[in-house]
């Protein structure tokens, strides 16, 4: 048998400096949809540097630096983040605390570290804007933790340039009757991936984790999720919309992973996409693992266009073509925000729908 | 009003001929009646008058008042005042329908060089037509058609209808689902449009919808063509001795 050349791409991954070889890749199963060291090149601006986030912080609340070396986020990109995001930006919300509103921003490019501890009975609201550096990469890596009956009402608006490659990771782990309601909606970037971790650790968490995505062009989005159910009576429900035109391309993962002591879950995971061009791509996985004999847990994922007839029918009275177009698919997003409490957020986060159709 | 001169069309690309050579001319103010057996292609009339994909005009010609109906959008012919009351209503979930009807009649205006209807005007309007169609004001404020019965479906029509005020409406088959209470109903705000230089044509399988709505002419669609014609006891005639006579 004849010996065979090293292969130069093996030759090439070892001389690959040490942050581009710890990204993720495809060749990882979590990662096989997004492939971020495909994406990120040697020297791309924020590769190597901290992040300096930005803090609106509401009267009562404030933000400290820690070293955090307690955080056992296990991911890829968290190692990163470790290594490279300096030290950790802390917020604390005491016992009972209603908090009012947190928001977070100029995530521009660079690694960071965020951790916000919720505590008992306190209540927050999380507003994250990710708009990003042109042609830069960012690594978020967020830790929420919270406390019995804490609740969090959180918001993402993904608005990156198309050339900006983004991971924003979450790990949330809830003690029992935490309340979660989160609202996230992504316009993608040359690659994003914004991935929630929820570990209900307690009894009776209550979940609700809703996002839409948005892509045109080469965009790219990921929304990645994994729920680990440990205690009784947990409720989730999770909705993903997306809509791709042009060579965008929609990554959905969810899992719910729901452990023996699971018992009573009731959890629901939908996906819904609509493909508006034929060069557009959608992937999707959606996974259900049960070890709990006594759980209601569904999931459901459906790809498709406009309803012709319907179309048809909007114009027969008199509204043109495109514009219906528009208006059936803004029905078709806004239904992941119907639930929102705050309905000026939500009426802003509808307005930046119907800019993006036009 | 209404013109239309030896209309062929086909569906299937082409291979499935439902109309072949069909005429008929709706003046102004009339009320024409449309019958036939299953399968005449009553609906498929209904869809190439208002410009549904998939339907292929092979010969004739449509005109609505003079300007040629088959070479516009849809839209257009919509904002040209043609209305079609639909045999199957759509569901439009997420779209209320108070939302949809206001965004469908100032479009139309637009086309028309017309000024948007007010706000206001266009609620005062809306509350007085759903009272005279004796719809529950709730109704109006839910996504258009969404968990609708058949009968709330076919009301919601007639007020798109009386709202948009077309000049010339197209029924398909709207006594359908519909009890004779409702039946009433309807035909009162049909009745309330007739005259004033609009025209109707009436698609109906059972003549019983043209006991409110008397036609001034009926005609007996067969074989993708009208087959014949009379006038309004002549849908009684085909109702009691079936369209046999008038088959293919």
């Amino acid at each position: 048998m004849p010996t065979l050349p090293k292969s130069s791409k093996k030759k090439a991954m070892t001389l690959m400096p040490l942050e581009l070889r710890s990204l993720p890749h495809r060749r990882l199963e979590a990662w096989k949809w997004t492939d971020v060291q495909g994406r990120v090149s040697d020297g791309q601006k924020g590769l190597s540097v901290s992040a300096l986030p930005h803090f609106d912080l509401p009267e009562g609340v404030s933000v400290s630096e820690v070293d955090g070396d307690d955080l056992r986020t296990d991911t890829p990109m968290a190692d990163l983040a470790r290594q490279l995001g300096g030290k950790v930006w802390q917020i604390d919300i005491a016992d009972g605390q209603v908090a009012g509103t947190v928001s977070i921003g100029n995530l521009m490019k660079g690694h960071s570290r965020i951790r916000i501890n919720i505590s008992k009975g306190a209540k927050l609201n999380l507003i994250e804007h990710y708009a990003g550096e042109a042609g830069a990469f960012s690594n978020l890596d967020l830790t929420i933790k919270m406390g019995k009956g804490a609740q969090l009402s959180r918001v993402i608006i993904h608005d990156d340039p198309a050339d900006h490659v983004r991971v924003a990771t979450t790990h949330i782990s809830a003690w029992a009757e935490a309340q979660i309601t989160q609202h996230v909606l992504s316009f993608g970037g040359a690659l994003s991936r914004l991935e929630t971790r929820l570990a209900a650790m307690g009894r009776t968490v209550n979940a609700t984790l809703n996002g839409a995505y948005l892509l045109s062009d080469k965009r790219h989005a990921d929304m990645t999720s994994y729920i680990d159910l440990t205690s009784e009576d947990c409720t989730i429900r999770q909705s993903v919309k997306g809509v791709v035109t042009d060579k965008a391309r929609g990554v959905f993962q969810g899992k719910f992973h729901v452990r023996r002591p699971a018992q009573h879950t009731d959890a629901e995971m939908r996906h819904d996409a609509l493909m508006l061009s034929d060069s557009s791509e959608i992937r999707s996985k959606p996974e259900l693992e049960i070890y709990a004999d006594d759980v209601a847990c569904a999931h459901g994922n459906t790809l498709g266009q406009l309803d012709e007839s319907a179309l048809f029918y909007m114009r027969q009275r008199g509204i043109p073509a495109a514009q219906a177009r528009a208006l059936l698919t803004e029905a078709f997003l806004a239904e992941a925000f119907d639930d929102m409490a705050d309905e000026d957020l939500q009426e802003s986060l509808l307005g930046k729908v119907r800019a993006w159709l036009g | 009003m209404l013109k239309i001169n030896n209309l062929s069309a086909a569906v299937d690309d082409g291979n499935k001929i439902i109309l072949s050579g069909l005429s008929l001319d709706v003046p102004a103010g009339e009320v024409h009646a449309i019958m036939g057996p299953n399968g005449a292609g009553k609906s498929t009339l209904s869809y190439v008058l208002t410009g549904r994909d998939g339907y292929e005009v092979t010969s004739g010609n449509v005109t609505l008042g003079g300007e040629d109906l088959l070479e516009m959008d849809p839209e257009e012919r919509a904002a040209k005042g043609l209305f079609l009351s639909f045999q199957y209503p759509l569901e439009i979930p997420g779209v209320p329908t108070m939302t949809f009807l206001r965004t469908a009649m100032n479009a139309q205006r637009k086309v028309r060089g017309e000024e948007e209807m007010s706000a206001v005007d266009f609620l005062k309007k809306s509350k007085a037509t759903a009272a005279a169609l004796k719809m529950k004001p709730e109704m109006l404020k839910r996504p258009l058609n969404v968990g609708f019965s058949g009968g709330e479906k076919k009301r919601m029509e007639i007020f798109q209808m009386m709202m948009l005020e077309p000049s010339f409406i197209v029924m398909d088959e709207t006594d359908s689902g519909l009890d004779v209470d409702a039946l009433r109903i309807v035909a009162d705000g049909v009745n309330a449009l007739r005259g004033e230089g609009r025209g109707m044509l009436i698609i109906t399988h059972y003549q019983r919808l043209l006991d409110y709505i008397v036609p001034d002419k009926v005609h007996v669609l067969s074989g993708g063509k009208i087959a014949a014609s009379g006038d309004a006891d002549f849908a009684k005639k085909l109702e009691k001795e079936g369209y046999d006579a008038y088959a293919a």
